[in-house]
């Protein structure tokens, strides 16, 4: 029977990049993946001939430069091209169009609003230095508040003191960022709806709330938060789709000695005397290792992989009460032509960024409502871009890929099920665009879509959730995925968690992956 | 010309406990009320013949018990009547929910709608008094207050530091992760019920412009546990004879020590001079001097109507405009002919404590939702009081007193304005009540509506808000009033604020008052020295 120093449970971008820490550090490493692909939630795939769909994570932005740097990712091929306008189309015909270029989005924020194009400005610098304040800690290992351990105490020592060496501008700064929500934060700052808005929308992604939810603030500085090549503030595309990145990283494992085996699910952690021994797959194969890590979610990893008899009641009961809601559905569109969009006719550069349908805060609030009583929004936001824009190979020559983020799609309906919506959501997306970009009905040759149903049974996100579990304050830092265990250890030992539920959470970020796997060459 | 030590703006329960204390250490201490009556928005009126209501706030939630030891309050009349059951939720079809404050008939009540949630009621309770518990005590000690420097007390630090680890593991852990939640998600965790889950949240939500959903609802809860805690639900009290009758008791306390308090004396300005707070002048045009001023007015009031701007920074005024007040509260006072008996309640008894219309978490939901677009809900939570059940003095013999707390009616209306919109907002309260109560529109006599226009017109609170500044997360705490100005004093010296837009906030606690009580003195000796 073949032994390993860890196995790792699911080759998403953190299981590779756990894989490839552990073997870079001359273990004896193996990745199970379920599915014929790599790349679990950030995959490309060539769902129709010629046309290739980064299927669900479809931008990057926070992506660790640590990781690129430490794995050498651009060696095997990692390459992000910027994306950086944002196009809002309005129902009066008017639009909102930001873009890389400083001087024409002051210009186009003060056709709107004057006050607001200097606000904008203000805003940005002080966004800027908030993200940067924050950045350390989405690096760090969270300390445990609530013990003795001097290792602890000197870990909330240092986050204490780095807070404090912030000065009060950006302490305060940041206590209004984490608890107000993103609607009641921009009012601070612009007048103008369509720019608040769009920004709030940043905030609402992948959450179970809405614009006025508190809470929702904080996202907005994920904006910021971009580092790409070094340029702040920038999201990017992946050359061949999301899945490149996480091709990029498994090619790097694969370099240092990581074994990478697809199509096996794995039924069980082996469990002897409270300590995990190993896994078996589905064709009963038993696998021996000295440390598992599973990259999958809580509930998929305690609820699933593991008897309860080897787990206490009340950590059983904190894994059944973390929030994973889903809240997002995909879209994927092969296309003939571009679409036209009325308020910005012909083929722009609007259409080599984000296209956001985000007219109002009360549209976005209006389709979180929808969704807080079981169903979808009748009128969702959306987060568009045309990958083909940027990297041709994505379609056959003339023709493109449209990848839309449509929320709100709860994954609890209060009637139906998804299967019987799935095509009714589609509906309502191609509805909802065709407002905007009347051509969209005449040029769509292919259609998938990805309910939040189909992201739990398609790519095993419990309940859909994209982040693998809420970011809520309830849900961060020392408390994620649990209190007590945010070490990315559990209560069996041996047994660890290095997926997008542990600290610092969701988004193609690796730092999730890094960070497990730093925790387990500690301890070995 | 100083005659006095200090002026406190405003005679609603917190200036009066700072006057109190102030008065108690010997200071010279006079009270300017604008109104003819003492008491604010906790005061006693007989608005119609015979029946006196409790005309703003009607509950003493949690007021201090230190205060009212230290100013002796029971000698200067103040009775707490303790009100049972804690709470009455009736449906339109269905039994209702009484919780009782004892804990045994509460557990057994609750397990007639569900054997799961009876069970693990009473675990629920405990948990939230520790935690509780524990917020209160942090409600006392010095925040951080960088606009303060040199403050900084590390052993405040260590203090709470020792405090949080005396928790244990896991009452420490669920304090931070509690502190922020949704209450829906909290109360989740724990019941099946969802009238049981919507009683529990309804006191999170009052006053505060959010629904059950929303973060930071939870910690509204635990702000609603202080004082001493009934279990799982708000540490509420009547006051016999009328909630004016603590503010009564507050006033006679003052007075005692030498405090002279005033009504029908508007403030119209605070006087600087140096940039030091020396006297006010009134709307009549007289002006009275003090060592300092001490406004229990809303921090909005306070700085952008009594203040000259000039002398204030614009990054500080900026934080003032920012803060808040966006009132959804509108207050029914009712003059009953005889009580209302709701659909399958079995005794007036159970009309003796607080009264929830506000059955199902998407009820609370829809109706908060309807507040978000700028119109009052045509279901709206309601919290009901009757106190003439426990106090007969307050109706003539045989009638009764109905005092609303009617939620989501938004200060901000889009398409109309309070003043076209008041009787129509009475009409839906009544008849909503009357369908849960059938036959309730005939026993009333007199009716009276404050909508948020006359809370901020009659009482004074901008914005119709009850708690001066909403009770939110970013609003709280070394946030509260403003970012930097946590410990009661502002950026013109001599003027100190002591409302409940003062840290820890809303609610007839005492505690803003007593606090900046505390600050004032210390600042005041330090002066001497």
């Amino acid at each position: 029977m073949a032994s390993y120093d860890a196995i790792i449970i699911g080759g998403g971008h953190n299981g590779l990049t756990s894989a490839a820490y552990l073997a870079k550090a001359g273990k004896k490493v193996l990745v199970l993946e379920r599915r014929h692909v790599l790349g679990g939630a950030a995959v490309t795939e060539e769902i129709y001939p010629g046309f290739k769909y980064s299927v669900c994570s479809y931008v990057v932005s926070l992506l660790r430069p640590e990781v690129i740097r430490d794995l050498e990712l651009p060696k095997y091929d990692l390459e992000i091209i910027p994306l950086d306008s944002t196009f809002t189309p309005m129902p009066n015909g008017d639009h909102l169009f930001r873009s890389g270029d400083h001087a024409q989005t002051r210009r186009e924020i003060a056709r709107h609003s004057v006050t607001d194009a200097e606000a904008y400005e203000h805003y940005g610098q002080l966004m800027a230095q908030m993200a940067l304040a924050v950045k350390p800690m989405l690096g760090m290992i969270p300390p445990e508040p609530t013990t003795w351990n001097p290792k602890d105490l000197f870990g909330l020592a240092k986050v204490g003191s780095h807070f404090r060496d912030l000065g009060d501008k950006l302490v305060y700064g940041l206590t209004k960022l984490m608890t107000m929500s993103s609607a009641d934060f921009l009012d601070e700052w612009f007048d103008t709806d369509v720019l608040k808005a769009t920004m709030s929308a940043s905030g609402i992604i992948g959450t179970f709330m809405g614009p006025r939810s508190p809470g929702t603030a904080y996202v907005l500085l994920h904006h910021y938060m971009g580092e790409l090549d070094g340029a702040f503030r920038s999201w990017g595309f992946a050359r061949g789709g999301t899945g490149a990145i996480s091709n990029a990283i498994a090619s790097a494992a694969r370099h240092f000695g990581a074994e990478i085996r697809t199509e096996v699910s794995v039924d069980q952690v082996t469990i002897k005397n409270g300590r995990a021994t190993g896994v078996v797959l589905s064709s009963g194969e038993e696998i021996h290792a000295k440390v598992v890590v599973s990259s999958v979610d809580p509930k998929r990893t305690f609820l699933k992989m593991i008897d309860s008899q080897h787990l206490d009641a009340p950590f059983l009961k904190q894994v059944q009460d973390f929030k994973i809601r889903g809240s997002s559905a995909k879209v994927n569109l092969s296309l003939d032509a571009l679409p036209n969009f009325t308020s910005m006719p012909g083929k722009g550069p609007h259409l080599g960024g984000a296209i956001s349908i985000s007219p109002s805060l009360d549209y976005i609030e209006r389709a979180y409502d929808d969704a807080k009583y079981g169903d979808f929004s009748r009128r969702p936001y959306m987060d568009i871009i045309l990958p083909s824009r940027l990297d041709p190979s994505m379609a056959p020559p003339g023709k493109h890929v449209m990848s839309i983020f449509v929320q709100y799609a709860p994954y609890h309906l209060a009637n139906g099920t998804w299967p019987e919506k799935r095509e009714a959501l589609g509906d309502t997306v191609i509805d909802t665009l065709s407002e905007y970009a009347p051509n969209m009905k005449d040029i769509i040759l292919h259609r998938q879509v990805v309910t939040p149903w189909d992201l739990e049974q398609e790519f095993g996100l419990t309940e859909g959730n994209i982040f693998q579990g809420e970011l809520t304050l309830d849900q961060l830092f020392f408390l994620r995925p649990v209190p007590g265990w945010a070490k990315y250890r559990t209560p069996i030992k041996n047994l660890y968690m290095c997926g997008a539920c542990t600290h610092p959470g969701g988004g193609v970020m690796a730092a999730s992956g890094r960070l497990a796997a730093l925790e387990i060459l500690k301890s070995s | 010309m100083s005659n006095y030590d200090a002026i406190i703006i405003g005679a609603g329960h917190n200036g009066l406990t700072t006057a109190a204390y102030l008065a108690k250490a010997g200071k010279k201490v006079l009270v300017l009320e604008r109104r003819v009556a003492i008491g604010g928005s906790a005061a006693t009126e007989e608005i119609f013949p015979g029946f006196k209501f409790a005309t703003v706030a009607h509950l003493a939630s949690g007021f201090a018990g230190e205060v009212s030891a230290d100013l002796d309050l029971k000698k200067h009349g103040l009775e707490l009547l303790p009100i049972d059951p804690l709470l009455f939720a009736p449906q339109l079809n269905g039994a209702p929910l009484a919780i009782w404050h004892d804990a045994a008939k509460a557990v057994e009540a609750i397990s007639r709608h569900s054997k799961s949630d009876a069970s693990k009621y009473p675990a629920f309770c405990a948990r939230l008094k520790t935690i509780a518990g524990f917020l209160r005590t942090i409600y006392g000690l010095a925040l951080p207050d960088k606009a303060n420097p040199g403050e900084f007390n590390p052993m405040e630090l260590l203090k709470v530091g020792l405090k949080f680890h005396g928790l244990g593991d896991k009452e420490g852990y669920e304090f931070l992760r509690i502190l922020p939640m949704s209450i829906a998600d909290l109360l989740h965790e724990w019941f099946e019920n969802d009238l049981l889950k919507a009683s529990l949240a309804a006191s999170s939500m009052l006053g505060s412009f959010v629904g059950p959903r929303q973060q930071g609802t939870a910690f509204n809860l635990l702000h609603h546990q202080i004082g001493a805690s009934n279990g799982a639900l708000r540490s509420a009290g009547l006051v016999r004879g009328g909630i004016g009758n603590l503010t009564a008791a507050l006033a006679r306390a003052a007075e005692q020590q030498g405090a002279v308090i005033r009504t029908g004396a508007e403030v119209a300005q605070v006087v600087t001079k140096q940039s030091a707070a020396s006297a006010v002048v009134l709307a009549n045009g007289e002006e009275i001097a003090a060592g300092c001023v001490i406004s229990s007015a809303d921090v909005k009031r306070t700085f952008l109507k009594l203040v000259e701007p000039t002398y204030l920074d614009p990054h500080f005024l900026l934080q003032v405009q920012n803060i808040r007040a966006r009132g959804t509260v509108a207050k029914i006072n009712l003059a009953l002919d005889a009580l209302p008996k709701f659909k399958q309640q079995e005794s007036p008894s159970q009309l003796g404590g607080i009264v929830y219309i506000g059955p199902t978490l998407d009820y609370l939901e829809r109706a908060a939702d309807d507040a978000k677009y700028g119109r009052y809900s045509k279901q709206p939570f309601m919290e009901i009081t009757m106190p003439s059940v426990s106090d007969p003095s307050l109706a003539p013999a045989g009638k009764h007193v109905m005092s609303v707390w009617m939620q989501s009616a938004p200060y901000h209306l889009r398409e109309s304005n309070w003043n076209d919109q008041r009787d129509a907002l009475g009409d839906t309260v009544v008849n909503l009540i009357d369908d849960y109560a059938p036959g309730f529109k005939n026993s009333i006599l007199h009716r009276q509506v404050l909508t948020p226009l006359d809370l901020e017109q009659t009482y004074n609170l901008t914005g119709g808000h009850p708690d001066h500044a909403e009770m939110a997360l970013d609003q709280i705490f070394f946030m509260r009033p403003v970012p930097g100005w946590s410990r009661y004093r502002t950026p013109i010296d001599h003027l100190y604020l002591c409302g409940s837009g003062t840290h820890p906030g809303g609610g007839v606690t005492g505690l803003p008052g007593y606090y900046a009580a505390k600050h004032v003195l210390k600042d005041l000796k330090q002066k001497k020295s």
